[in-house]
């Protein structure tokens, strides 16, 4: 039977995240990948910048690294080319991945580093009180954004497909089920995987925007949403201002690491 | 405090509790009567509950904005805990003003069992008033709350603060009404009064007795079916929510509770969402 509390550093809970977090539901869907894998702790890498998601590397009991903000991705990639055989998952935030990481970030996709990349995008920076991030939605209130947000948001996946990702998927934590299986083919993918989690902030991005209290912002996700298999069916109409989630790119191509190991040889 | 030099008031408080407006006021009622006045803050560190504090210096003429420690003459503290922390600042024969009403940060309850202790600083009044001989603590919140609005807070403390400077009443009236929001101004000044009356009074009261302000207990760790880490669970409501079969709740501590344990189909649904992993399905 399966218990989560088996890769967790125990003493470190409860976790800091605020009551209604979505990091902690991505952190159990991450937990039950891992053990559907059936990948041992010590295979496992996981390395964070700095932000709320970045946490949740503390909390997990394999080898983890906290490392500077936006920066993650550099240290996974010299992980990862130091010891290919390792499971590199590397955890970032909106604001830590594409705002001050967004260079490391199209370029670990360009070189196609066989990392596993999880950007929680919960549209804000949550950790040092609710600043509008790179992907915040036009018309959002924010501390810095009173007013509503006026600036075009990036499309992360869209970002990370044409920089050369070869797996790009979009995942919620409305569904876990459905995300527990988005990472488990991430961490499968040879090459860059991203995967792109809509998470929510019920404090500092819920609060501002009256978007009620943590269980209705949860159940609000699933408005914002269409599968990318079902939406091949739907009038265009239909899909205005939706997210789709599912594997939206996967096209295998020679992982970097290998490269690299095949020249130097 | 007598006006001869420059006067120093030091104001802490955690963030959120209106600390920076509180010494903002203070500003403006000094320059309305002709002083300079240099004022030096933290600020921002709010969000998580961090420490703010302002350093305010008035007087003919200032040159440091910052008060050196063991040079306040007034201490202005918006919870217990930072009052210890900045009563160096105090000089002999200061004042410290406190607000007993305390901010435990979350740090310090990382054990979230009932009655598990609390890693706050026990014995605070007594510690101050072995350091400084004039301390005069009440409850600023209460009163504020009997006017209506607890985030009156800092505007009763602004009241009590006015008790040991030489200002008159209506330069503080004024200023308050010049700093705060126009609808909230007669409140403000009701709640300023407030504080300023009960210390006239020298209303004196001690730190309330321990009370444990997140209540806790591990009630259903051995249930047969679902099992709710009470101590982690933060009260969001997500399980309660998308359970198909109602069989969780929330109790009067807002912790989840299982209600029907019988009627659970192994959705998994609480357990996957939630966020504080705190909900199992055996």
């Amino acid at each position: 039977m399966f218990d989560f509390r088996e890769y967790l550093r125990m003493e470190m809970f409860p976790h800091m995240l605020c009551p209604g977090c979505g990091h902690g539901i991505v952190l159990g869907a991450l937990l039950r990948a891992i053990h559907s894998l059936k990948l041992t702790k010590d295979e496992i890498v996981v390395v964070s910048g700095i932000g709320c998601s970045s946490r949740l590397a503390g909390y997990v009991d394999f080898n983890t690294l906290h490392t500077t903000h936006g920066r993650p991705l550099a240290f996974a990639t010299g992980i990862k080319l130091a010891r290919p055989e390792l499971t590199v998952i590397v955890i970032t935030g909106d604001g830590d991945g594409l705002s001050i990481g967004g260079n490391h970030l199209i370029h670990a996709a360009r070189r196609n580093v066989g990392l596993t990349c999880l950007l929680l995008n919960n549209q804000i920076y949550g950790m040092t009180g609710g600043q509008f991030a790179p992907t915040t939605q036009i018309g959002r209130v924010s501390t810095t954004s009173p007013k509503g947000q006026y600036e075009t948001p990036f499309d992360s996946c869209k970002l990370a497909e044409a920089a050369g990702a070869s797996f790009v998927a979009r995942g919620i934590t409305y569904e876990p089920s459905a995300l527990e299986k988005l990472i488990v083919a991430a961490i499968e993918n040879k090459g860059f995987s991203f995967l792109e989690v809509a998470s929510d902030c019920p404090e500092f991005f819920g609060r501002f925007n009256k978007l009620g209290n943590p269980a209705d912002q949860i159940l609000m996700q699933k408005q914002n949403v269409v599968d990318v298999e079902a939406a091949a069916a739907l009038p265009a109409e239909r899909l205005r201002g939706k997210m789709l989630t599912g594997i939206l790119h996967h096209e295998p191509r020679p992982e970097y690491g290998a490269v690299y190991a095949e020249s130097v040889a | 405090m007598e006006p001869n030099g420059t006067q120093n008031v030091l104001i802490v408080g955690v963030g959120g509790q209106g600390v920076i407006l509180a010494s903002d006021i203070l500003g403006v009622v000094c320059m309305n009567r002709g002083y300079q006045v240099k004022k030096s803050e933290v600020h921002g560190m709010a969000k998580r509950g961090g420490v703010v504090y302002s350093h305010v210096r008035y007087g003919a003429q200032v040159l440091s904005p910052t008060i050196e420690p063991g040079t306040s003459d007034v201490l202005l503290a918006f919870e217990p805990a930072e009052a210890l922390r900045w009563s160096k600042y105090v000089k002999p024969g200061g004042t410290i003003i406190v607000n007993s009403r305390k901010r435990i940060p979350p740090a310090a309850c990382q054990d979230r069992r009932m009655d598990a202790p609390t890693r706050y600083p026990q014995g605070i009044e007594q510690a101050l008033r072995g350091q400084v001989g004039d301390v005069r603590q009440f409850d600023a919140e209460e009163l504020a709350v009997e006017i209506g609005d607890h985030r009156m807070c800092n505007t009763v403390l602004l009241g009590a603060l006015s008790s040991v400077c030489e200002f008159e009443l209506q330069d503080w009236l004024g200023a308050i009404a010049a700093s705060v929001k126009p609808k909230t101004v007669e409140r403000n000044q009701k709640a300023f009064l407030a504080g300023r009356n009960a210390q006239f009074a020298a209303m004196r009261d001690s730190l309330p007795s321990e009370k444990c302000e997140m209540s806790r207990s591990v009630t259903c760790l051995d249930a047969p079916e679902i099992a709710i880490h009470d101590s982690w669970c933060k009260g969001c409501e997500i399980c309660v929510v998308v359970c198909p079969q109602a069989c969780l709740k929330m109790n009067e501590r807002n912790r989840a509770e299982v209600v029907k344990a019988e009627a659970c189909i192994r959705c998994m649904l609480c357990e996957w969402m939630c966020p504080d992993l705190a909900v199992r399905v055996q």
